[in-house]
């Protein structure tokens, strides 16, 4: 708390540190997301491994946060706790007042590969959620519908994914994760394994759909231009064991384009971040060094 | 240049057709000239037109089609009863570690003794009763659809299980779509490998005493000397599960419909 008023930063950038406890913020009442005092271990052919160490921080509804970090910094994990895919070694993830304790339709996540179901069109994969959640076919495929138009694929609405680029791949998977209309939506490097130019068109394509679907997003990526660019908070990790390092305001006029690319206050917190994270990769990189 | 007409390539691709076309023929024909040539015993070895005769008689005796209908009853009942067994027990353990424990290695003793070895046991048990047929083609189908269906089940890839978790999918239809789907290419290929085994275990089965049946009626024949009865029944048993492996592999790439 003491730390977090007298950062000699935050007049300049609203910059702060997040690792004062979670009541430390007036705001906190509010959270969608609590995580609180979370670490998660796994268990190693060498013994355990701390993945995530005693991780707090709350994000607010409506709210677009990134996780930036070095590979291995436990960002998906983290990620992946808050969807219920990872239970907590120690701490808590809440979501929407509720601990998360496994998988909810009202959590969705778009993971790094579109993982969509090869025997369904596009349609029925999108419409899967609304009918394991007890929608009428004909209401599911509606919905699906809907949000076809959104991504802008009614052409290929009965293709089979296989026939779809991996770019295209990626919108019904984003389209899919919305159909339960999730109150948070989880994503996980979902453009990582795209081309360059077909991620800065996805990247629009994320800050158009997210004025219309009101949904607060967690997003994790190691490409900060694609964090700045898309959050209204970056939070940077450090690497083995994963812990949160800062957490920045990106305090960007919206609505946004990659034009802020340019923009002195973007530059600065860019600068901000990657001499962080190159002191964060450098560290990791020793401390693997040393144990090998 | 050259044309079509001279072009090598060509002229051994119209080589290949023509002598593709002509290689059934040509071995029956010399086939015939050997069996007639008494360069061997035509009693044992007996031409093709003598073969012709015996099917002829067998479709006329009206036998045939009891004996065709009695060997494919035991085949496709046999086949249904075991794939069906062999895909929901390897769903189970393929996902179910409990399960797997209890039964996997028990499966694992069992399915390297041959079918056929079954035999002598199957007749104490069951005599010559049609149960006891059913029981060893069940036997054969079983294990091999068990086994690809629990790999099948096992590389199911992990991201479509988080997705569909994710997305709120129920425990039953998880097992129903998303592994069952998951898992039908490697199925498809066990069950295919189990069509050819239903026709060695049949084999088996009607050696072993019935009183009905393509491969009973070649026993029948070999008692009686009848050595082209014996062919012909070769010859039929050969066509049925030809024709059963051929229109499965039309099946199976249907089945797995999204490819």
């Amino acid at each position: 708390m003491v730390a977090m008023m007298h950062n000699p930063l935050r007049p300049a950038q609203p910059l702060r540190l997040v690792n004062a406890p979670p009541s430390a913020s007036p705001a906190t009442a509010h959270a969608i997301i609590r995580v609180e005092d979370l670490s998660i271990v796994f268990d190693a052919p060498r013994g355990q491994v701390v993945a995530v160490d005693r991780v707090s921080l709350d994000v607010m509804p409506g709210e677009f946060v990134s996780l930036v970090g070095p590979s291995g910094c436990g960002k998906s994990t983290l990620l992946n706790a808050m969807a219920g895919l990872e239970r907590p070694f120690e701490g808590r993830v809440m979501v929407a007042g509720g601990p998360m304790l496994g998988p909810r339709p009202d959590v969705g996540m778009v993971f790094q590969q579109p993982h969509l179901f090869p025997w369904k069109s596009v349609r029925r994969n999108i419409a899967h959620g609304p009918r394991a959640l007890g929608k009428s076919k004909a209401e599911a495929l509606r919905m699906a519908d809907d949000l076809i138009e959104m991504i802008g694929l009614t052409r290929f609405a009965n293709a089979y994914p296989h026939t779809l680029s991996g770019g295209m791949q990626q919108r019904v998977a984003i389209a899919r994760a919305l159909a339960n209309q999730p109150r948070v939506l989880l994503m996980d490097e979902p453009f990582g394994a795209l081309d360059a130019q077909t991620r800065a068109v996805m990247q629009d394509n994320l800050l158009e759909l997210r004025d219309r679907i009101h949904a607060t997003i967690v997003f994790v990526t190691h490409d900060i231009d694609e964090a700045i660019l898309l959050s209204d908070r970056v939070l940077i990790m450090s690497a083995g064991p994963g812990r949160i390092l800062r957490d920045l305001s990106v305090g960007l006029p919206r609505p946004r384009s990659s034009a802020i690319l340019t923009d002195p206050a973007y530059l600065a917190l860019k600068r901000d971040c990657l001499d962080l994270i190159r002191t964060e990769g450098r560290k990791a990189f020793e401390q693997m060094e040393a144990v090998t | 240049m050259s044309t079509g007409r001279h072009d090598p390539a060509n002229a051994v691709r119209r080589l290949s057709v023509l002598v593709g076309v002509l290689s059934v023929p040509a071995f029956v024909g010399l086939w015939e000239l050997v069996a007639r040539s008494r360069i061997v015993n035509a009693v044992l070895f007996p031409p093709p037109s003598t073969v012709a005769v015996a099917v002829l008689d067998w479709i006329h005796s009206g036998q045939f089609f009891g004996d065709v209908s009695a060997s494919l009853f035991r085949v496709t009942a046999g086949f249904a009863i075991g794939a069906t067994a062999g895909i929901v027990l390897g769903i189970l353990t393929g996902e179910f570690r409990l399960i797997s424990s209890l039964l996997s290695p028990l499966f694992h003793i069992l399915r390297p003794i041959p079918p056929i070895a079954f035999v002598p046991i199957v007749i104490l048990w069951f005599g010559l009763s049609e149960t006891g047929k059913l029981f060893l083609v069940v036997w054969g189908v079983f294990f091999t659809v068990w086994l690809a269906t629990h790999i099948g089940v096992q590389k199911v890839d992990r991201g479509l299980i988080r997705a569909a978790l994710m997305l709120g999918t129920p425990r039953r239809q998880m097992l129903s779509e998303i592994v069952l789907l998951g898992a039908l290419p490697y199925i498809v290929v066990g069950l295919r490998t189990a069509v050819s085994i239903s026709f060695y275990t049949l084999v088996a089965a009607e050696l072993a005493g019935a009183f009905a049946g393509i491969v009973y009626r070649i026993e029948i024949a070999q008692q009686n000397m009848q050595t082209g009865q014996v062919m012909g029944g070769l010859a039929a048993l050969g066509l049925l599960s030809f024709v059963a492996d051929r229109s499965f592999a039309a099946i199976s790439e249907r089945a797995v419909w999204w490819r």
